[in-house]
């Protein structure tokens, strides 16, 4: 499947491009995440509990950034295996992009998955996405609330995630104060997520 | 493990089993009701169906322990000793069944549309058939069977 | 011989355990100390197995044991074998490459065998799964024929280019010489979608062996239990027949998917002798989807050479088959002996050359699926025939008359191989047009545009061949194995009868079927016949059941066993009455000297077999049991003709079936309510295949149709009422005179839908369109032409 996204974030491209390593938030926010941890600059693993349709599996899934070329883009690529349901292995390539003071963030994501998830979810893995990405930003803005002693001084209101063509349900995003890096993050676990579930 | 407690057939069973074993596997596995089938993993063949409260259910989609406290009935308890139910006497007078391993599925899927319904077009019964698969009649003689079935429960 | 039960619909003896949920499917059955089995299969269609760590997974809890292909490598585990030996154009015999029940090396298809692990539970068996490590090193796959066929990816490694075999039947020199005479030239490309076959009840084995006697007992859903014992006896794990029970009861139908030896049930076999416990494996429906053989799959070019008047001068067909990642069981006869000799049809077409290259490629297996080649045939020729009538402008009723081999001219003898014994085509044929009043049509299709719908009318004719036979043909055409049939009758004491056939019940009623042939043959009464199968350790032997043979390979065999009965209870009854043996008539189970009043009931006489006080000892053995072996003279021909009218919705492209005409010549019928169910069971199949069903692989070989949420089986809202009958001549290559009937209706029913709709659909403008003609490929089709 394929996957791509754009998001204006209210951050210098700096902040973003630093902002795309915190294992520990990402874990709480990736619906599902058991574990991440980063193996070096370059690499990280995770664990992770999906559901696609009726294949329930635990994906255990090693990323690896490429084409380093900060802080305007690289690759991200990974593979997760799931055991007896099958696996999931993809890329996408991001990109950030000034905008003023803002940053546009941009990312295709190319993703395959094989055996069960496949043969039994390979009609829902769009839905899915769509839904595990809804939960990411809603159980994100969770983490960032009960984390606020951690925000910068630069406040983050619903204009400032600007969706561009992603489709989540901005209504329910709650206003919340937030550091700008967090919003990169929320990229790179979006694109992580992809990879992973996919 | 918890434990769950049902009627059967008219009998009172309990017994502990993991939290997710489904209905089916309970009848088949704990309880030796092996005429209940698995044929498919998706809830879409319709070979498990069995009666829960009176009512058809795939029993593929329902745990063990969600059919607590319920009436379960499933083929083996329809026949009155040696006397068909009359729905399965359709089904054999009009030769609705060949391997028979839909078959427990469609009667039980049948004998809650006649409640339902008690007196069902052909198209009806083709609708309601829709979640159960058979492969070998075509459902020509199913629905035959179904419609027979239907007045002699009637009568 | 009497004829009370036969020719009369008898209610099946079998259903009644059906109906009250006490069949013997092979997942109802435990045996004391049973473990349990899940199979790790592949989520790659292509991939090196670099290493299978069970470390982990074997320490999870219940787990007693997990093997791979190395442990079944190590103990020098044989390659599944494939009974049908083809031989190229060019004389060399086909690419035979290993099939390992698990993977040794390489993977070559998702769900090829990679571990099993067998644990106290399921569910330990199955969470075990998950935690076996494979290192899987993806490599390209061959997924389409045409990609395969380029080399690129590489199947087996010694497999040039994946081409199994390069096949041909036929003149070619006649055949082109009958082209370049043509006054007309049609020429048809089409695919035959490729199927799967999803009987209801998944694949199951339990594999037990008795460490003290090294008895191996294999229950297993299969169709021909013999020759699983000696397929997987002889070429897989080495086990003696005496040393190996393989037993299959009930089983929940198989349209040809049981009758292969799968990997499974010699995985679970030769670990049941590892752990000395007995091991249940059932299928989930996503493991059948990825594991049962599939049926068809063919690419075709064909082209017909007519004469000025319309008439058949020649035929050539250039195939493209898909057999899979392995070669199955009977895989490599399926693309050519039960297709390419079928050309000829009902027709009297001259000249015919078929050449068939049968491609290895990363996917399930491709083998028999009810029909088997005859289907692929079927639909070629018949697409052909209504293009050719639409290019000659001569109705497709009239061209159809002028070619049909007519009832005089049998044996018929055909330009591929075959000889039909005997059959009036005609005679099907126009009571067809009259049952599906074909006249009336026009009036029909005039309300429905009335309606803004499109009508369409589509006619199939149909031969094919069935009871494949006798054995010394097919073994000179490659088979591996005899093609007769074994019966045995044991009559009791007290005179009733258990009938032993090596053939096997699936869902067509041979308990039935069987018990109204002893019953006449013998006059006891149906109640008093117990008709057994499916277990080699009570059945003589037996070749199974496929290819609608049991009652034109089998039925012979139980009537000759039949006879041998009667012959001996004659000598007896001549003792016993002081007669001579010439002067005693058997008839309703009563035997009389010839104008007198003395008579014995069949009762007396074998009661006095049993106990033999007044008995001819020196001449006769007591006891009465006899066992015949039956192989027949040819082939049986059923034929036929089926009509589908069709009204389809432009606005939607939804086509509903609103009639269905099955005229058939399948010979004597037995019991007319199974023949009529086994029709109708077959249309809805032969409809699916034209209207629903399609296997669909992505270009990395993920099987994207995996389920009934995406493989769309016919549901009773997608099928009509069928208007079944059956215009018989009797068959000439067996005793009871009968033919198959088991398949006609997945062969004659895809081209008779395809014509129609594209009937409906000529005067849009729609020339051309594939199976399954779906409602979005229909619309599409509409909108393409306008």
């Amino acid at each position: 499947m394929e996957m791509s996204g754009e998001y204006r974030i209210e951050a210098s491209r700096q902040t973003v491009w630093d902002a795309l390593n915190d294992p520990e938030i990402l874990k709480q926010s990736i619906p599902g995440c058991e574990e991440i941890e980063r193996l070096s600059d370059t690499e990280l693993a995770a664990k992770v509990v999906a559901k696609v349709g009726p294949v329930k599996a635990k994906f255990a899934g090693q990323v690896t950034l490429s084409d380093l070329d900060p802080p305007n883009s690289y690759r991200i690529s990974g593979e997760g295996k799931g055991g007896a349901a099958g696996f999931a292995k993809g890329g996408a390539n991001v990109s950030l992009k000034s905008d003023g003071e803002a940053t546009i963030l941009s990312y295709e994501v190319d993703a395959t998955v094989g055996g069960k998830l496949a043969q039994l979810g390979a009609r829902l893995i769009d839905g899915t996405a769509k839904k595990m990405a809804g939960d990411f930003f809603k159980n994100f803005a969770e983490v960032v609330t009960e984390s606020k002693d951690l925000n910068s001084t630069e406040n983050l209101n619903d204009a400032d995630t600007n969706k561009v063509n992603h489709d989540i349900n901005a209504s329910k995003r709650p206003k919340i104060g937030v550091g700008s890096w967090i919003i990169g993050l929320i990229v790179a676990a979006a694109v992580i997520l992809a990879i992973i579930v996919y | 493990m918890p434990t769950v407690s049902m009627t059967v057939n008219g009998e009172s069973v309990s017994s502990e089993v993991e939290p997710r074993t489904l209905l089916v596997q309970y009848l088949r596995e704990n309880l030796g009701l092996t005429g209940t089938h698995v044929g498919c993993d998706t809830s879409q063949c319709g070979a498990c169906v069995v009666h829960v409260n009176g009512k058809s259910a795939k029993s593929c989609t329902m745990l063990a322990v969600q059919a607590e406290g319920s009436e379960v009935s499933t083929i083996e308890g329809l026949a009155d000793g040696d006397t068909l139910h009359p729905m399965q006497e359709a089904f054999r007078e009009n030769h609705g069944l060949q391997c028979g391993f839909c078959t427990p599925g469609m009667v039980m899927s049948a004998i809650d549309l006649v409640q339902t319904n008690s007196d069902p077009s052909e198209h009806d019964v083709r609708e309601w058939l829709e979640g159960n698969l058979c492969r070998c009649t075509g459902y020509h003689n199913i629905v035959k069977s179904i419609l027979a079935g239907a007045k002699a429960m009637q009568g | 011989m009497t004829e009370t039960n036969i020719g009369a619909p008898i209610k099946r003896v079998e259903d009644k355990r059906f109906l009250t949920g006490r069949g013997r499917y092979t997942d109802d059955l435990n045996q004391p100390n049973q473990l349990y089995a899940c199979i790790l299969r592949s989520p790659h269609a292509h991939a090196n197995l670099k290493k299978v760590d069970v470390s982990q997974a074997k320490a999870a809890p219940g787990v007693i044991d997990i093997f791979t292909g190395s442990d079944m490598a190590a103990d020098e585990v044989g390659s599944l074998p494939c009974g049908w030996q083809i031989h190229s154009k060019d004389g060399s015999p086909m690419h035979e490459p290993g099939h390992p029940p698990m993977a040794v090396t390489k993977v070559r298809h998702v769900g090829d065998q990679v571990a099993i692990v067998i644990a106290e539970t399921k569910s330990q068996a199955r969470d075990a799964l998950d935690i076996i490590e494979v290192d899987y090193e993806v490599l390209p796959a061959a997924i389409n024929m045409d990609e395969a066929l380029s080399g690129k990816a590489l199947v087996h490694d010694d497999v040039p280019n994946n081409m199994c075999f390069d096949w041909e039947i036929g003149d070619k020199e006649a055949t082109e010489n009958s082209f370049s005479d043509a006054h007309k030239v049609v020429s048809i490309e089409l695919v035959n979608n490729r199927l799967i076959p999803n009987a209801m009840e998944p694949r199951a084995a339990v594999a037990q062996y008795d460490p003290s006697n090294g008895n191996y007992t294999l229950h297993t859903t299969t169709q021909n239990p013999h020759v699983i014992r000696l397929l997987m006896g002889a070429f897989v794990l080495q086990i003696p027949e005496h040393k190996l029970r393989i037993i299959s009861h009930d089983v929940g139908g198989g349209f040809g998917s049981k009758i292969f030896h799968y990997a499974e049930e010699a995985i679970l076999t030769w670990a049941s002798a590892k752990v000395s416990q007995p091991i249940k494996w059932t299928a989930e429906r996503s493991e059948s989807f990825v594991t049962d053989a599939h049926g068809r799959d063919h690419e075709t070019k064909a082209e017909l050479a007519l004469d000025k008047d319309g008439k058949f001068l020649g035929l050539r067909v250039s195939t493209k088959a898909n057999i899979g990642a392995y070669l199955s069981t009977f895989g490599s006869s399926v693309p050519t002996y039960l297709y390419g000799t079928l050309l000829a049809g009902v027709y009297k077409t001259p000249a015919i050359y078929c050449e068939v290259k049968t491609v290895f490629t990363n996917t399930v297996p491709v083998d028999a699926y009810r029909g088997a080649g005859r289907p692929e045939c079927t639909y070629l020729l018949e697409r052909l025939v209504n293009k050719a009538a639409k290019e000659t402008g001569i109705d497709p009723v009239e061209i159809r008359r002028i070619n049909m081999i007519q009832p005089d001219q049998f044996p018929y003898q055909t330009p591929v191989a075959l000889q039909y014994d005997v059959g009036d085509y005609p005679r099907a044929f126009e009571t067809a047009l009259k049952a599906s009043d074909y006249e009336g049509f026009s009036s029909r299709r005039k309300s429905s545009e009335d309606n803004g719908k499109k009508r369409g009318i589509g006619i199939s004719t149909y031969i094919e061949a069935c009871g494949i036979a006798p054995s010394a043909v097919a073994g000179a055409l490659g088979a591996r194995a005899g093609l007769y049939e074994s019966a045995q009758v044991r009559v009791h004491p007290t005179g009733s009868v258990t009938l032993y056939t090596g053939t096997h019940n699936h869902g067509q009623g041979h308990e039935t079927t069987f018990a109204q042939i002893v019953s006449d043959t013998l006059g006891v009464s149906i109640d008093q016949v117990e008709v057994s199968h499916g277990d080699t350790g009570e059945v003589q032997f037996g070749m199974g059941t496929y290819g609608s043979r049991s009652l034109a390979v089998g039925g012979p065999a139980v009537l000759k066993a039949c006879n041998k009965i009667i012959e001996k209870s004659k000598k007896i009854a001549a003792h016993i009455l002081e007669a001579s043996v010439d002067d005693i008539d058997f008839k309703d189970g009563v035997y009389s000297i010839s104008g007198t009043d003395r008579e014995l009931a069949f009762g007396e006489v074998s009661l006095a077999a049993y106990v033999p006080h007044n008995y001819p000892i020196e001449e006769l053995e007591p006891g009465l049991d006899e066992n015949a072996f039956y192989d027949p003279l040819n082939f049986s021909f059923p034929a036929g003709c089926h009509i589908c009218e069709v009204e389809i919705d432009p606005e939607t492209g939804e086509v509903e079936i609103t009639d269905f005409t099955a005229v058939d010549d399948i010979g004597r019928v037995i019991n007319p309510m199974i023949v009529e169910g086994q029709v109708q069971g077959g249309l809805a199949q032969g409809i699916g295949q034209a209207l629903m069903e399609g296997c669909v692989y992505d270009n990395e070989g993920q099987l994207l149709t995996g389920s009934y949420m995406d493989y769309t089986m016919p549901r009773a809202d997608n099928l009509p009422n069928l208007n079944v009958s059956t215009e018989s001549v009797l068959g000439a290559s067996n005793p009871l005179e009968v033919k198959g009937v088991g398949e006609v209706g997945s062969i004659g029913a895809p081209p008779a839908v395809i014509n129609a709709i594209l009937d409906a659909l000529s005067s849009l403008g729609v020339e051309d369109i594939s199976m399954p003609a779906s409602p979005s490929k229909v619309w599409q089709a509409i909108h393409n032409a306008q």
